[in-house]
C-alpha cells in the first residue's frame, strides 16, 4: 500500500473558536493509483496533503506511506524521506526566488547526490516536457503564475519520486497547458509506475483520474472508481519515455 | 555527507551571486575595516616597544650589561676585566663606563644630572651615540677640558619649550662649569651635543675617562657600567654564559634582562589595552554579522521553508548561511590584508615622528594570523544563532511568511 492514513484529524485553534480542517480521514491508496480530490474550498484538501506530504502533523490518527509510519520520523528523516520519495506542487508553486528556472528544478537532484550534469540534463528534459525550454534561465519572479507553476510541476518529478502529490497544479493554466500537464502526470503514472494524489475543481479533469475521492468539511463524502490496482505498488515501474527522465537515476528507497 | 556540503556550497554561492552587490561590499567593507583595526594598534605598540628597545641597546646597555656586584657600588680593577671580557667568543668589544654625580652650570642656570665618564675608542664599538650629534662632534679619543652634553641638558633659551630645567640653549664652543659630587669643580668647553630622543640618555653628559682620572687626581680602575657589544652571529644568552663562564663575576644581563620593571609593566599596560581594542573590533564584527545574517535569514524565511519542504536539510540550509558568513570574512580579510600593507608601506617611508623617535608600526604575522583566527571562529558563531533560530520554524509557517 503507497498511502494509508486512518481517522486523521487537524485542528486549528484560533482564540476560542476550532476550525476542524480535518475530521477523522480514513483512505487508502495502492501503488500505481492517480487519485484526484475535489471538494469545495476549505473542505481541507490542501491539509490533508500537506499532512500526507510531511509537511505538517495532524492532531489525531495514523499516515503510514510506503510502510512508513511517518509520523515517527525524526525531523530529519521526514526532510529525507520528503526528498527521496514525495514530490509535491505547493497551490502557491513555492519557488526558491533566487534561482533560476533551471536551478530550481536541478536542486532536489544535486541534493539527492547526482552527478551535476545529470541532474541538469534531467532538469532541463522536465522543463522541455512543461513546455518551458525557453525560459529556464529566468528567475521566478521574472515569470508569469502559469509559468512557476510548471516550474514547480518540474521540480517535483526531477527525483522520480513514487509519490506525487499536487494542489490544484493546474489552477493557473490554460486548457492546452493543463491537458500538457495531465498527460504528464498519466505518463509517469502509467509509465513509471508513480501514484499521484492531485487536487481538482474541474471537471474535465476526472478522466484521467483512477479514482476520485470528495471532500466536505473534513470528511471523505464520496470515494468513487476506487481501482483494483492492489498489490503491484511501485515494483510495476518499468522504463518509460526517455524524454521525461533522459538520465537513470539510482533509486534508493531504504530507510532514511 | 559530501552530497550535503555540494549543497550547502551551491545554495551560499546562488545567494551570494544573486544577492545585492552593494551590501556584499559594504558588509566585505566592514569587516575589512574591523580587521585593519585590530592589526593597527598592536602594531603601533610593536613598533613603540620596538622602538625603546632599539633606543636601549643603541644608546644604554648595548647587547649585554654588566653592573657591580649585589652590595657592591662599583665594578673593580675593570682593566683586567675588560682584557677577560674582550676574550670571550661572540664578544665584539667591551666599554666600560663610570657614571658620577654632577651640577652644570652656564647662562645663570644650573642642571644635576649624571656625567658619565668613557673611552670613546671603545664606546663607538657598542653604542652609536656617536652617530647621533646634533651638534660639533664627539669625543675622538683622550680630550681633556671638553664635554659632550645631551639635546635636555642644553635645552633652549626659552625655558618654556624645554620638557626639563636646561641650560638655557647652551651652544658648542660655551664654557660650562661643573661641580662634581666629590666637591671639584672644573670648567668645560661643549665639544658637542648628542640628540638620541631616549629621555634618559639625552639628560646626561659625556666626558673622556683621562678627564675622570684628572678630576679623581689619580688613576681610576673602576666602573659602575661595562657594556658588551657581540657578534650578530652568537646568541646573547650563549655570550652571557660565556661571561660568566670566563669569571665574570659581576652582575651580568642581556639588554631585555637589563630593561627596568617599569619598563615591563608600560609594556603590559599596553598589552591590556591591546586586548581591550581588540575585544572592540571583535564585538563590531559579532554585531555586524548577527544583524547581516538576521536580516537575510528573515528576508529567506519563506525561502527556508520551501527549501526544507523540497527537502533539504535544515543544517545544510545553516551551513549555507556560515558558508556566506565565511566568504564575507575571507574577503574582509584579504581587504583589511592590502589595507595593512598600504598602511605598512606608508609609515614605512613616513614614520610616526614621536617625541622619543621615529616609529614605524611592526605587523607581527603571528598576530596577523592571530586575529584573523578570531575573527573567524566569532563570526561564524555569530552567524550561527540567527541561522540556527530562523531555520527552527516549522515548514508551513515559514511558508506563509510573505
Ligand atoms: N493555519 C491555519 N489556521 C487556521 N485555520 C486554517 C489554517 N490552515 C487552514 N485552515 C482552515 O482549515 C480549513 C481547511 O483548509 P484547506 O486549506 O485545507 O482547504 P482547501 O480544501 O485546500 O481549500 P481551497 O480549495 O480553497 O484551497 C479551512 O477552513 C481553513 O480556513
Ligand atoms: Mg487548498
Amino acid at each position: 500500500m503507497m498511502i494509508r492514513v486512518d481517522g486523521l484529524r487537524k485542528t486549528y485553534r484560533m482564540g476560542n473558536v476550532e476550525v476542524r480542517a480535518l475530521d477523522g480521514v480514513t483512505l487508502d491508496v495502492a501503488g500505481g493509483e492517480f487519485v484526484g480530490i475535489t471538494g469545495p474550498s476549505g473542505s481541507g484538501k490542501s491539509t490533508l496533503l500537506h499532512l500526507i506530504g510531511l509537511l505538517d502533523e495532524p492532531t489525531a490518527g495514523s499516515i503510514s506511506v510506503q510502510g512508513v509510519d511517518v509520523l515517527r520520523l525524526t525531523d530529519d528523516e521526514r526532510t529525507h524521506f520528503r526528498l527521496t520519495r514525495i514530490g509535491y506542487i505547493f497551490q502557491d508553486y513555492a519557488l526558491v526566488p533566487d534561482l533560476t528556472a533551471l536551478e530550481n528544478v536541478f536542486l532536489p537532484t544535486l541534493a539527492r547526490g547526482m552527478a551535476e550534469y545529470d541532474g541538469l540534463e534531467r532538469a532541463a528534459a522536465l522543463l522541455r516536457r512543461v513546455g518551458l525550454e525557453e525560459r529556464t534561465d529566468h528567475l521566478p519572479a521574472e515569470l508569469s503564475g502559469g509559468e512557476q507553476q510548471r516550474i514547480a510541476i518540474a521540480r517535483a518529478l526531477v527525483n522520480e519520486p513514487a509519490l506525487l502529490l499536487a494542489d490544484e497544479p493546474c489552477a493557473n493554466l490554460d486548457t492546452h497547458a493543463s491537458e500538457m500537464v495531465l498527460d504528464l502526470f498519466a505518463r509517469i503514472n502509467r509509465e513509471f509506475g508513480q501514484t499521484v494524489l492531485m487536487v481538482s475543481h474541474e471537471e474535465s479533469h476526472q478522466r484521467y483520474f483512477t479514482r476520485t475521492v470528495r471532500l466536505q468539511d473534513g470528511v471523505v463524502v464520496d470515494d468513487s472508481g476506487r481501482a483494483s490496482g492492489d498489490g503491484d505498488d511501485d515494483q510495476a515501474r518499468g522504463r518509460g519515455d526517455a524524454s521525461i527522465y533522459p538520465v537513470p537515476f539510482h533509486h534508493d528507497h531504504g530507510d532514511p | 555527507m559530501l552530497e550535503r556540503e555540494r549543497v550547502s556550497v551551491y545554495l551560499a554561492w546562488r545567494s551570494l551571486a544573486r544577492g545585492s552587490r552593494t551590501s556584499l561590499l559594504l558588509n566585505v567593507a566592514i569587516i575589512g575595516l574591523v580587521f585593519t583595526n585590530m592589526i593597527l594598534l598592536p602594531s603601533i605598540i610593536s613598533g613603540s616597544v620596538d622602538l625603546f628597545n632599539q633606543q636601549t641597546i643603541d644608546y644604554q646597555t648595548s647587547d649585554i650589561l654588566v653592573r657591580p656586584a649585589e652590595g657592591e657600588q662599583y665594578i673593580e680593577r675593570v682593566g683586567t676585566l675588560l682584557e677577560t671580557i674582550d676574550r670571550v667568543p661572540g664578544v665584539r668589544r667591551a666599554s666600560a663606563r663610570h657614571a658620577i654625580g654632577a651640577t652644570l652650570l652656564a647662562r645663570n642656570r644650573s642642571v644635576s644630572v649624571p656625567v658619565t665618564a668613557l673611552n670613546p675608542r671603545d664606546e663607538v664599538e657598542v653604542t652609536t651615540i656617536h652617530e647621533r650629534m646634533k651638534d660639533g662632534e664627539f669625543f675622538a679619543g683622550g680630550e681633556r677640558g671638553e664635554i659632550l652634553v645631551g639635546q635636555f641638558v642644553s635645552g633652549s633659551e626659552d625655558a618654556r619649550e624645554d620638557l626639563f630645567t636646561s641650560l638655557g640653549g647652551v651652544r658648542v664652543g660655551e664654557r660650562i662649569e661643573v661641580a662634581f659630587a666629590n666637591g671639584v669643580i672644573r670648567d668645560y668647553v661643549v665639544k658637542g651635543i648628542y640628540e638620541t630622543r631616549s629621555y634618559l640618555v639625552d639628560y646626561s653628559a659625556l666626558i673622556t675617562w683621562e678627564e675622570l682620572e684628572s678630576v679623581m687626581d689619580g688613576q681610576v680602575d673602576e666602573a659602575t657600567e661595562v657594556l658588551v657589544r657581540t657578534d650578530r652571529a652568537h646568541e646573547l644568552g650563549v655570550v652571557k654564559r660565556g661571561l660568566l663562564e670566563a669569571g665574570v663575576q659581576e652582575e651580568v644581563k642581556t639588554w631585555r634582562e637589563a630593561i627596568t620593571s617599569a619598563v615591563e609593566e608600560s609594556i603590559e599596560t599596553f598589552g591590556i589595552i591591546n586586548s581591550i581594542s581588540m575585544l572592540v573590533s571583535l564585538v563590531i564584527a559579532v554585531v555586524v554579522i548577527f544583524i547581516v545574517i538576521t536580516i537575510k535569514a528573515m528576508n529567506q524565511r519563506r525561502q527556508i521553508a520551501i527549501l526544507k519542504a523540497i527537502g533539504i536539510h535544515r543544517g545544510v540550509i545553516i551551513r549555507s548561511y556560515l558558508l556566506q558568513v565565511l566568504a564575507i570574512c575571507t574577503l574582509g580579510t584579504l581587504v583589511g590584508l592590502v589595507a595593512v600593507g598600504g598602511i605598512e608601506a606608508w609609515f614605512t617611508a613616513h614614520p610616526l615622528i614621536f617625541p622619543d623617535g621615529e616609529l614605524v608600526p611592526r605587523f607581527d604575522p603571528a598576530a596577523l594570523v592571530e586575529n584573523a583566527a578570531w575573527l573567524f571562529v566569532v563570526s561564524l558563531i555569530a552567524g550561527y544563532i540567527p541561522a540556527w533560530r530562523i531555520t527552527r520554524e516549522t515548514v508551513l509557517s515559514g511558508m506563509r511568511a510573505a
